[in-house]
């Protein structure tokens, strides 16, 4: 399965780990510290001829109800020309799970998303420890 | 643990001049927010909030910002008729309720006098974005919301438009840090509120959670804002903003 993303701009993403106000249990984790993930192809593809090649990032492999996601981004002169889904789990089978929930006419109403078709994921106060294995993870180590 | 913010930015520039775009702002949020923490937290012994919370140190002798926010915390207190407060409920100072989205404030107003038009700020599940992923297209940026009840999956969307705001509150993350009005046990286990400032989002979350209901009610009668909550049982409620279009 495949999604093409048409995006006209380059987009980059960084995640910063801070220490939180709110956070209280490890007061030794206090540290700052950054993890830029900027993927090295959209530094390295700039040629002086003009001609660009396209390279390809990989994104972390996340585990949802519905089964393993993973996507690869393929970036070429800067720009995200593809948006390819290595692992994801079809979409029938996804609103069958979704509809046999405990309020289904109501959690049908809702607005829906794949993963993939989102830029950033909001939730109750994120920690660094669930940052990692979060879908917002997965979408900045792609550079979504 | 920490709070975890990322900062995407559209750009449609040079890849090099994109990346370089994207490393000042990185320096930039990442500033805004260790300041405010170093300022702010509770777990620092040293931080302005720990002497005040310890009585060295008297709100009329503290910096202007610890000053602004108590009154802004005051403001809501207020405004949401106690069930937002500033205190806790042994009577210790605590801004940790407002500093969050104060800090994400405070980046959006760098990150436009950067020249930055098209970003997307998660301050640890809050939201504010600028502008548009794809600034040639318009469309608007993409928000998922956590389903609270499986936390690798999506409960659904929220497109940032002239709600540029999101922010999630709730008990799932954390433990009960949000002390239910009376005691009571929440509600709600998960709502998120999009406004179209991110203070009015986050507090307004936070609120709901610890009022349940009623609060809820009140909160969309008196505030432009969009909310969809869980209850525990995993029963939805949603404003027009956050269903589908039919």
């Amino acid at each position: 399965m495949r999604i093409r993303a048409a995006l006209a701009t380059a987009l980059a993403s960084a995640g910063i780990l801070l220490a939180g106000w709110q956070s209280g249990a490890h007061i030794a984790d206090t540290g700052t510290a950054t993890t830029t993930s900027l993927s090295s192809a959209t530094t390295s593809d700039k040629s002086s001829t003009g001609s660009t090649t396209a390279a390809t990032y990989d994104g972390a492999s996340v585990q949802t109800r519905f089964g393993t996601v993973q996507v690869q981004v393929t970036i070429q002169d800067g720009k995200i020309t593809e948006v390819t889904a290595l692992q994801l789990t079809d979409a029938e089978r996804k609103s069958a799970q979704i509809s046999s929930r405990a309020a289904p006419a109501l959690r049908s109403e809702v607005l829906q998303a794949q993963s993939a078709s989102v830029q950033t994921i909001g939730g109750a106060t994120v920690t660094s420890d669930a940052y990692l294995t979060s879908l917002q993870a997965a979408l900045d180590a792609a550079n979504f | 643990m920490g709070t975890v913010v990322s900062l995407t930015v559209a750009s449609d520039t040079y890849a090099d001049t994109a990346v370089d775009e994207l490393e000042s702002a990185v320096d930039v949020v990442e500033g805004i927010f260790a300041h405010l923490d170093l300022t702010f937290s509770l777990y620092r012994s040293g931080s302005e909030a720990s002497r005040l919370a310890r009585g060295e140190l008297t709100l009329a002798s503290a910096s202007e910002t610890m000053q602004d926010l108590y009154a802004e915390a005051s403001e809501w207190r207020l405004a949401t008729d106690g069930a937002f407060t500033a205190e806790r409920p042994d009577g210790t100072l605590d801004l940790s309720g407002i500093v969050k989205a104060h800090a994400a404030r405070e980046a959006a107003l760098s990150l436009g006098a950067l020249g930055l038009r098209n970003w997307c700020l998660n301050a640890g599940g809050d939201v504010l974005v600028s502008g548009s992923p794809g600034p040639a297209t318009h469309e608007p940026w993409l928000a998922g919301i956590v389903d609270p009840l499986d936390r690798r999956a999506l409960l659904g969307a929220f497109p940032l438009q002239s709600m540029k705001a999101l922010a999630t509150s709730g008990s799932a993350e954390r433990g009960d840090h949000i002390w239910a009005v009376g005691g009571a046990k929440p509600e709600f286990v998960q709502v998120s509120v999009a406004a179209a400032d991110i203070v009015t989002a986050d507090i307004l979350a936070t609120t709901i959670v610890a009022g349940g209901t009623r609060t809820l009610d009140q909160a969309v009668e008196k505030w432009n804002v969009a909310v969809l909550a869980v209850r525990p049982d995993g029963e939805l409620l949603a404003t027009p903003e956050f269903r589908t279009a039919t």
